[in-house]
């Protein structure tokens, strides 16, 4: 008797092991062969991994071929997740994240004939088969504080960040700061990453509800968020303060974050899910070429505060944007 | 006799001349609060360290912590060795989301009321399950807590889904007439349901560990089980109630993160929080009140260090400032190593003869 139940425990506790592994998605008919690997995390997660998969589905959709992805679980998986596709000859791999950058590049060493897509991976150098998918986060972050400064009545605004170990999020930060400043050079920001390392940094919501709470406490009224799940808890949290103003991330919360709506006035977005569309497309016609490709960065829509923002701030915001894409206008960021 | 008496008197002159100091301190802490808060002394640096954000974010950090090492003294003081504190709050958290989630229909109050029910279930379960390998199956008691968490962690990791949403949370509610009282009123008496509950309990608690039938049968069972049982205790039958007990005591830590704090839940959004508790619960000597104290120094370090960063120092780089609240943990442990006394029976198997 006790050693049936200590058995169907031990079962138990080894399928609680094994359920932390495992892979999605149908099987590959004719065709092109793609495959994805996220960072760590879910392949739904609301933000970053589901852009880029949604981006994979779009184009599967139109080559009517299926998609693959595989759900990373640490960081030290990286590798072996990209050659589970690679050896089994898939065409494209999408790697998502600036953390997997390095195993792309030795994957892409170690398989010439397959063409890789690394979104938000930085290219030092022109590699065939890989295309890093970049983004100019300081422009998306510079609008954002073009706006936060616009909003404030307390002349202080709030940032909530990931972590300093991730140039996108740095970017984001910074563009943050000179957008808001280029409004108001006195204005006050209270702002801080995760003080945590990466693997806590974008998983930690409680840390990003507390911290916008302690900045909404230190007089800030519009609050920027810009780190996965710690900036969704900053964003929810800013949600429960009547009156303040919260500025999203990635992919345009509205859409995957309705707790925030209450004061989600944008989100500062970058076209990841239209940018790897377009890449792998480029496979399917033969036209893929490997180096830095930047795709789009901004501000989403207004949705329900589009008609509570005044016109010539929206005016001012679209002339802003257009001089930073044809370059007539700069963030100062990185220089 | 008379030797006895002496040292008896010297001990509790010790523990009164304790008590002034700490009422003390006290005192001079809220007189510096009222201050900084009040006057422009909250301009300068004394505004980072005792500033009403500071203050809150202190209180907020602790409730999971208190929770969690209450859970850890009703486990400790009963002599079962409870790593899995962890695993339990994880626990508490996914079921309280699972059933917030799925009863947004009903009004929010029944729908909390159910979530944190179930929070204590999901608890309780772990918490009878680490009772079973220890006491049942003699499983090394550190070993068994591990599997707590690795399967809670898997389990919460593989029924999650991120389509689920819960909507509304404990909100705060202001306690007449106390709250009125500037500063503390703000920080102490404006609270959701779970942080009355996480203050309320540590007090409780201490009464009856020190004070009640079952508290003293607890204390005995951890501290020498055999002269227990020998007086018609049944040992292993409180180890399993405190145990269970224990498990859902956690879980409200993590009931808190998912329907006072965020909201939502997330895969593994414990973040550590468990294993602080550890830390405090050892801390305070296990003691509920000590318990209350370490936890909330834990708090005010991660409130102080979010305070810096927040502020914009950045003479001293950013990672000496993430270090501060582990370099405390680190020193208020290494300090106290010695004095604090961890119950004389605990991790051991108890078999009557």
């Amino acid at each position: 008797m006790h050693r049936s139940i200590a058995s169907i425990l031990a079962v138990l506790l080894v399928a609680a092991m094994l359920v932390t592994g495992c892979a999605g998605g149908g099987t590959a008919k004719e065709g092109l062969k793609i495959g994805l690997v996220t960072d760590v995390g879910r392949v739904n997660d609301r933000t970053f991994n589901q852009s880029a998969w949604e981006g994979v589905q779009d184009a599967a959709a139109e080559l009517g071929v299926e998609a693959k992805y595989i759900e990373t679980k640490a960081a030290t998986d990286y590798l072996d997740n990209i050659r589970q596709f690679a050896e089994e000859d898939y065409d494209v791999i999408v790697t998502v994240g600036y953390a997997l950058g390095e195993a792309t590049l030795e994957m892409a060493a170690e398989y010439p004939e397959t063409m890789f897509i690394g979104v938000d991976q930085f290219q030092a150098e022109t590699v065939a088969n890989v295309a890093g998918l970049v983004f100019r986060e300081d422009q998306a972050g510079y609008l954002a504080g073009v706006l936060a400064a616009s909003l404030t009545q307390t002349d202080t605004i709030g940032g909530v960040f990931g972590t300093d170990l991730i140039p996108a999020v740095v970017a984001f930060r910074e563009g943050y700061e000179l957008g808001a400043k280029s409004v108001k050079p006195d204005i006050n920001i209270i702002s801080a990453y995760h003080p945590g390392e990466i693997a806590q940094a974008f998983t930690d919501p409680e840390w990003g509800a507390a911290t916008a709470a302690q900045a909404i406490d230190g007089g800030a009224d519009v609050i920027f968020a810009a780190g996965g799940q710690t900036g969704n808890g900053a964003l929810e949290e800013t949600a429960t303060h009547e009156g303040f103003y919260c500025i999203g991330v990635d992919t345009d919360q509205w859409d995957t974050l309705p707790g925030a709506h209450p004061c989600l006035v944008a989100s500062a977005v970058k076209t990841v899910r239209k940018g790897v569309y377009e890449l792998i497309m480029s496979v399917a016609d033969g036209t893929f070429e490997g180096g830095q490709v930047y795709g789009e960065a901004g501000l989403s829509d207004f949705h329900d505060f589009a008609d509570k923002l005044p016109e010539e701030l929206k005016t001012k915001l679209a002339e802003i944007a257009q001089g930073l894409v044809d370059g007539s206008l700069s963030t100062g960021y990185g220089q | 006799m008379a030797p006895v008496e002496t040292t008896a008197r010297r001990a509790s002159a010790g523990v009164l001349r304790r008590r002034w100091i700490t009422a003390g301190l006290t005192l001079l802490l809220l007189a510096i609060v009222i201050l900084v808060d009040r006057t422009s002394l909250g301009d300068g640096p004394l505004g980072i360290l005792f500033g009403i954000g500071v203050l809150r974010f202190t209180l907020r950090a602790a409730v999971p912590l208190i929770f969690g090492a209450l859970s850890g003294i009703l486990c400790e003081r009963s002599g079962i060795i409870n790593i899995g504190i962890e695993g339990m709050m994880l626990a508490g958290a996914f079921g309280a989301f699972a059933v917030k989630s799925h009863t947004g229909q009903l009004p929010l109050p029944l729908s909390l009321a159910l979530s944190t029910l179930s929070a204590c279930a999901m608890g309780s379960a772990m918490g009878y399950l680490h009772a079973l390998l220890s006491i049942r199956f003699r499983m090394n008691q550190i070993i068994s807590g591990t599997a707590i968490i690795v399967l809670a962690t898997g389990l919460s990791t593989y029924l999650f889904d991120p389509d689920w949403l819960s909507r509304g949370k404990f909100s705060d509610i202001a306690i007449p007439v106390l709250a009125r009282i500037p500063v503390i009123g703000e920080v102490l008496f404006t609270n959701g349901l779970l942080t009355y509950l996480a203050l309320a309990m540590a007090i409780a608690l201490h009464f009856l560990l020190f004070r009640s039938r079952w508290g003293l049968r607890t204390r005995a069972i951890g501290e020498h089980p055999r002269a227990a049982d020998t007086m018609g205790v049944n040992v292993n039958r409180w180890r399993y109630i405190n145990t269970t007990i224990g498990g859902a005591v956690a879980a409200l830590g993590g009931a808190f993160l998912v329907l006072e704090a965020v909201g939502q839940f997330k895969e593994s959004m414990t973040a550590g929080r468990g294993f602080i508790s550890l830390a405090a619960m050892i801390f305070g000597n296990w003691s509920p009140l000590g318990a209350l104290g370490a936890s909330t120094l834990f708090g005010y370090t991660q409130a102080l260090q979010n305070q810096l960063l927040l502020s914009g120092i950045t003479r001293v780089p950013r990672f000496f400032i993430s270090m501060l609240p582990y370099v405390t943990t680190i020193v208020v442990l290494a300090s106290v190593v010695g004095r604090t006394r961890a119950p004389a029976a605990e991790g051991e198997v108890y078999e009557t003869e």
